[in-house]
């Protein structure tokens, strides 16, 4: 039997403004994004604004601008600017497009906004030989690169980091070996965020979906589906994990019609359920 | 002006949260996070006393991060302060395992397993029954504005509402399911007030417990006036002995990390939930 998880309360939405347009192809990728004939489509400047603006009516704490690699979009200075101006605003990015110019303007949205621009800048390995097995070659130094230069300019990134050997990091040293790079690159305020590797996309496993058995005494609070959704150019999806799946989407093509219980009926849902992981910031 | 039951057998938490109608002031002085810093709370009480409240409110997180527990809740009781319940106490009440302060960070977890050990052994059974008790949110007048008072926030007493990460929308959601004028919080450890334009407020009252990482050693309290539908929100910076609260921790054998902050201003530890605009104002 298939549990069903109510929406608590809208408070993340997860914006896939890149579709899976990217320019790395890393090994694990959730969602297959690549350079070339993404899956999903980039979204239009006119349906993000729409979903932001209806996010910040609903009560929304936050959104999050993710693809593929958002800063592909031609126009996502204007659309960070645009939801900052109305929500707090996360971008995950792979760093490799965050330049000395593009640094500068972030930081300038950022100092501008009442409310907090955060961004979580990539990388899977501390040590760049494996990071670019991974990655990609030149991965590793060029999100360095963006970390330390955001760091540099008052606007601290948040390192994200997956860690490939467990479903979440208990014992802390993936964590201390990140925290002492970041340090040893001169990073002034060091911040990391650890993540599950995800049973889709690249690394889909055949893991079975959870049943209502395994939902009892579960992570249930925690779910991401309770007070998420993810907008994709496609629709709208329970969470950023799930975003684009065609089986994943949900009835209504705007937030406001999204909003019902949604089925925990995917192989992803039971990482979420048994680690207590969070796609959030904090 | 209200009288404020003092600890005669009935905790005035209870009498409150029982009442009907809530009750009305006019002038209040409102804290969270005492974090055991009992030289820090009873600097508060009397500066607030001498400013002429008309009664103090606690909005929880007792314990944690300072020496001796016991004593900040002795303290508390024995000034009629009323206090409603935050994280920090319903663990420490409960046995629960950690404590339930929100963290992912390994690091900020690590600091926060040592406080709530040390807390928890150092609390009295009486004192967890105390913490136990304690309302996890309440409602009075201010004029003739509504207040709804909480740990967090009015939904979840782990949720943080930071200045920047609390945009206006959700707090209008938020004011709308309490049905309440004015939403009172803490447990981000940073204080900061909005208007929302419509009469409405929100207010994070800020903690005595430790300085708000600004590189100075105050502390701060929020004094609250209300004259018909308006509000004034003041807050109050409270200077108090924080050197012999640092020789404290360190004869209890607190993180040094713990001490630093108190001798600093600067936050060493649980830094992972600041968002970034919080986070760059600090040092760490």
């Amino acid at each position: 039997m298939i549990a069903t998880i109510p929406l608590r309360s809208l408070s993340a939405v997860w914006i896939q403004v890149t579709g899976t347009w990217c320019n790395l192809q890393c090994t694990h990728c959730l969602n297959a994004s690549g350079p070339r004939d993404p899956w999903l489509a980039p979204m239009a400047v006119a349906r993000v604004e729409c979903h932001v603006v209806d996010a910040a009516r609903l009560g929304a704490r936050e959104v999050y601008f993710t693809g593929g690699e958002p800063f592909l979009h031609p126009r996502i200075l204007d659309l960070l600017a645009f939801a900052l101006a109305r929500l707090p605003t996360t971008v995950l990015t792979n760093g490799t497009r965050v330049t000395e110019r593009v640094a500068d303007r972030l930081t300038d949205l950022a100092a501008r906004a009442r409310y907090s621009l955060e961004v979580r800048v990539s990388l899977d390995a501390p040590e760049r030989e494996a990071n670019d097995r991974v990655r990609g070659r030149g991965a590793f130094d060029r999100a360095l690169a963006a970390i330390t230069r955001l760091d540099a300019r008052g606007l601290p990134p948040i390192l994200t980091a997956t860690d490939p050997r467990d479903a979440v990091v208990r014992d802390g040293s993936l964590y201390e070996r990140l925290r002492r790079l970041l340090l040893a690159a001169g990073v002034a305020r060091p911040r990391i965020k650890l993540l599950p590797i995800f049973p889709v996309g690249r690394s889909a496993d055949g893991m079975p979906p959870p049943d209502a058995v395994d939902v009892d005494g579960g992570n249930v609070g925690r779910l991401p589906c309770a007070d998420s959704r993810a907008v994709t150019a496609d629709g709208v999806y329970a969470c950023p994990i799930l975003a684009g799946l065609p089986e994943a989407r949900l009835d209504g093509d705007t937030l406001d019609h999204a909003l019902g219980p949604v089925a925990l009926r995917h192989a992803a849902c039971r990482v979420c359920l048994e680690t207590g992981a969070s796609c959030r910031n904090a | 002006m209200p009288r404020l039951p003092r600890d005669r057998g009935e905790l005035p938490e209870r009498l409150m949260a029982r009442a009907s109608v809530p009750p009305e002031y006019r002038r209040v002085a409102v804290f969270g996070g005492v974090y055991s810093n009992v030289p820090a709370l009873a600097a508060t009480l009397d500066d607030a006393r001498a400013r002429g409240v008309e009664a103090v409110f606690c909005l929880g997180d007792v314990g944690g991060f300072g020496p001796h527990p016991d004593r900040a809740v002795a303290l508390l009781r024995e000034r009629g302060v009323v206090t409603i319940q935050g994280n920090y106490d319903a663990a420490v009440a409960d046995g629960a395992p950690d404590c339930r302060c929100g963290y992912t960070d390994p690091r900020d977890n690590h600091f926060a397993r040592l406080s709530y050990a040390y807390t928890v052994a150092h609390t009295s059974t009486e004192h967890r029954r105390w913490l136990g008790a304690l309302p996890p949110r309440l409602r009075l007048r201010l004029g003739t504005l509504t207040a709804v008072l909480c740990h967090g926030s009015p939904r979840a007493v782990s949720e943080f509402l930071w200045e920047s990460t609390t945009p206006d929308g959700m707090l209008r959601t938020m004011l709308d399911e309490a049905r309440a004028d004015v939403l009172l919080c803490t447990h981000s450890g940073i204080k900061w007030q909005r208007a929302l334009g419509d009469g409405r407020h929100a207010v994070n009252v800020g903690v005595i417990g430790r300085p708000e990482n600004d590189g100075h050693r105050n502390v701060w309290y929020t004094v609250l006036t209300a004259a018909g539908g308006d509000l004034g929100v003041e807050f109050v910076a409270v200077d108090y002995d924080y050197e012999a609260l640092a020789r404290d921790m360190e004869a209890e054998r607190l993180p040094a990390e713990f001490v630093e902050t108190i001798r600093t201003g600067w936050w060493t530890t649980c830094l992972e939930v600041l968002p970034s605009k919080e986070r760059a104002r600090g040092r760490f």
